[in-house]
């Protein structure tokens, strides 16, 4: 009897692996939540986590334009992405409107010219596919572009990363040095913009965020240095996005709300139970603190009070 | 000449105008303070946030605002609560808690069978909007108007200075909240007429709008309001012909009336910047508009 129920169990577990699409999104997905979270680490330290955001949505009307065009999607989208960081870099520096305004200006405004362009010439990619994302339904040539977008995005990560991250940490420094630091914010937002495309497809243009700035932040409350939190965000990254386009099709619903509600857990996890920088830690250290306190002060009790000035 | 008023013959567009003018105002008099004090993207925030709230009064059989309303307060108040106990900066927290609340509301969402529409609170359906819904957006609409005007000189102190606003008595952790309350309620107003991610341009271009034309917070309010209810009525009026996507239409006509702005403003135009005098404040080899 046990002995079926396990049985029936495992055959249940294994069933989501029979499927073609279900393999393609699940291998999709953990690469790209690899990616994503490679690059939040260097988004959260450069405190461009909302950029993000505004990049993911600022590419919608990208992908219209491209299918008028003829051309692949990426490439509009890739456009629009950068025209839109341009704009906003611009309108920053020659205009007395603050960052954050500026940044709420353009994406919204891109993405209203997105929606209008796709309900006048409705294209095979639909809008809701855009903005909720599709990963079940992604296409072989969609895989393909997905593929050396992170490719690329991974490679160059390898070589630069600790150029990026001395420019994130400290432009001034890295100035100092002699490096060129608009080049490489330029090299970051590139990158950005590059990784939303490619997430667009699984977790759809206002889930974006969470895959660049969940893993990074989970990783940073559980450690001091650069290198573990490159690795902890990469593995927390890519296990989420896997078991959470798994559980989709058990919940049979919208696969990019399950992997980011599965991030978020996992960083509730970490921000009340991570050793040193956990709220509980937090408490316990200032329990002890002050109990210490009170300890010293009773040790310093019996001796004279210190003479008093005339 | 009769097409062109074609529009005006419908009651459902003249309700539809009504409307769209309402939620223009009172989100363009909010934009005002949030723009000044750094909040524009609270509303990005606060408004992709409601989802699970909606649904789950849905579930309960709840009016849909209060649901929306109650999460964009759990939003606001769980990214304040983390940010204070977490090393994390705020902009990141923000990031995480809305998109997780976002999130669960969308599996909430394939979850249960509802008849509100995703796509109606993703995207706003100004003339498919249901009797019911129109009325909760006028009184949650009205309410945060009568609000605002009230309260208007206090929050106005606390969006400049809040160091100050302490200093003469006021409570400064009582107007934060009342802010945030009126941000939820004017996106709870909106929600179903120009959709959540819409309603973020809506409440910040007016503001920015007001700020490049006029250096006085009375006269910015009423520009704000002005350009945001010309916009609306545009918008609504063209989404007719273009059949559909009222508001992406208004936003996008508010975006066009700030880009003119932003090149022809009188004192903090490009322009203006590019072509003033030189000055002992402004000397001639400077590129830079001055602050």
């Amino acid at each position: 009897m046990l002995h079926l129920l396990a049985q029936s169990f495992l055959e249940n577990a294994l069933m989501p692996f029979q499927y073609d699409y279900m393999l393609k999104a699940i291998f999709t997905s953990g690469l790209i939540g690899l990616v994503c979270a490679c690059l939040s680490c260097f988004i959260i330290l450069k405190g461009w986590s909302l950029m993000g955001d505004a990049l993911a949505h600022s590419i919608v009307p990208g992908v219209s334009l491209a299918y008028l065009a003829g051309a692949p999607f990426a490439l509009g989208a890739f456009i629009a992405g950068i025209t839109a960081s341009a704009t906003m870099g611009y309108l920053k520096a020659h205009s007395k409107i603050r960052e954050d305004a500026i940044i709420g200006i353009v994406f919204t405004t891109f993405f209203a010219a997105g929606i209008l362009l796709n309900t006048l010439f409705p294209s095979p990619m639909k809008l809701n596919s855009i903005v909720l994302g599709n990963i079940l339904g992604i296409a072989t040539g969609d895989i393909l572009q997905m593929l050396v977008i992170s490719a690329a995005t991974l490679l160059i990560l390898l070589f630069k990363w600790r150029d990026i991250l001395l420019v994130s940490f400290d432009p001034s420094h890295a100035r100092a040095l002699g490096m060129n630091v608009k080049f490489y914010n330029m090299l970051l937002l590139t990158l950005l913009a590059a990784t939303a495309i490619a997430a667009l497809q699984t977790v759809g243009a206002c889930l974006v965020v969470a895959l660049l700035v969940t893993p990074g932040a989970t990783a940073y409350l559980l450690t001091d240095r650069f290198k573990n939190m490159l690795l902890i965000a990469s593995v927390m990254g890519a296990l989420t996005s896997i078991v959470g386009a798994y559980a989709s099709y058990f919940l049979n619903g919208s696969t990019g709300g399950c992997i980011v509600v599965l991030q978020t857990a996992v960083f509730l996890l970490a921000l009340f139970f991570a050793p040193k920088h956990g709220i509980i830690a937090g408490r316990l250290l200032a329990q002890a603190t002050t109990a210490a306190f009170h300890q010293q002060q009773r040790a310093l009790r019996p001796s004279p009070p210190p003479t008093e000035r005339p | 000449m009769h097409a062109l008023l074609e529009p005006f013959q419908f009651g459902f567009m003249l309700e539809a105008f009504f409307l769209a003018a309402l939620i223009a105002a009172v989100s363009a008099i909010l934009s005002c303070f949030l723009v000044l004090k750094g909040w524009s993207l609270m509303g990005d925030a606060v408004s992709h946030s409601v989802l699970p709230g909606v649904v789950l009064a849905y579930i309960l059989g709840l009016p849909f605002g209060l649901g929306a309303f109650a999460a964009a307060l759990l939003c606001a108040g769980g990214t304040g609560w983390i940010k204070a106990h977490s090393r994390l900066k705020e902009d990141t927290v923000l990031g995480i808690v809305f998109t997780g609340l976002y999130a669960l509301g969308l599996v909430m969402f394939t979850q249960v069978e509802t008849d509100v529409h995703l796509n109606h609170i993703l995207y706003g359906s100004l003339l498919g909007i249901e009797r019911n819904d129109k009325i909760q957006a006028i009184i949650s609409g009205a309410i945060t108007l009568l609000v605002i005007l009230l309260k208007r000189r206090d929050l106005m102190l606390f969006c400049f200075d809040p160091n100050h606003a302490r200093a003469v008595g006021l409570n400064t952790a009582f107007l934060h909240f009342l802010l945030l309350a009126l941000l939820s309620a004017t996106i709870v107003a909106a929600l179903q007429a120009v959709g959540i991610i819409l309603i973020i341009a809506m409440l910040i271009v007016p503001g920015c709008i007001a700020l490049l034309l006029s250096d006085r917070f009375d006269r910015m309010l009423l520009i704000a309001v002005c350009s945001a209810v010309f916009s609306a009525l545009l918008g609504t009026y063209l989404s007719y012909f273009l059949d559909g996507a009222s508001g992406a239409c208004i936003v996008l006509v508010q975006a066009l009336l700030f880009t003119f702005v932003l090149i022809l403003a009188p004192k903090h135009g490009l322009l203006a910047a590019h072509h003033r005098p030189p000055s002992i404040e402004n000397p001639p080899t400077s590129t830079l508009p001055p602050p």
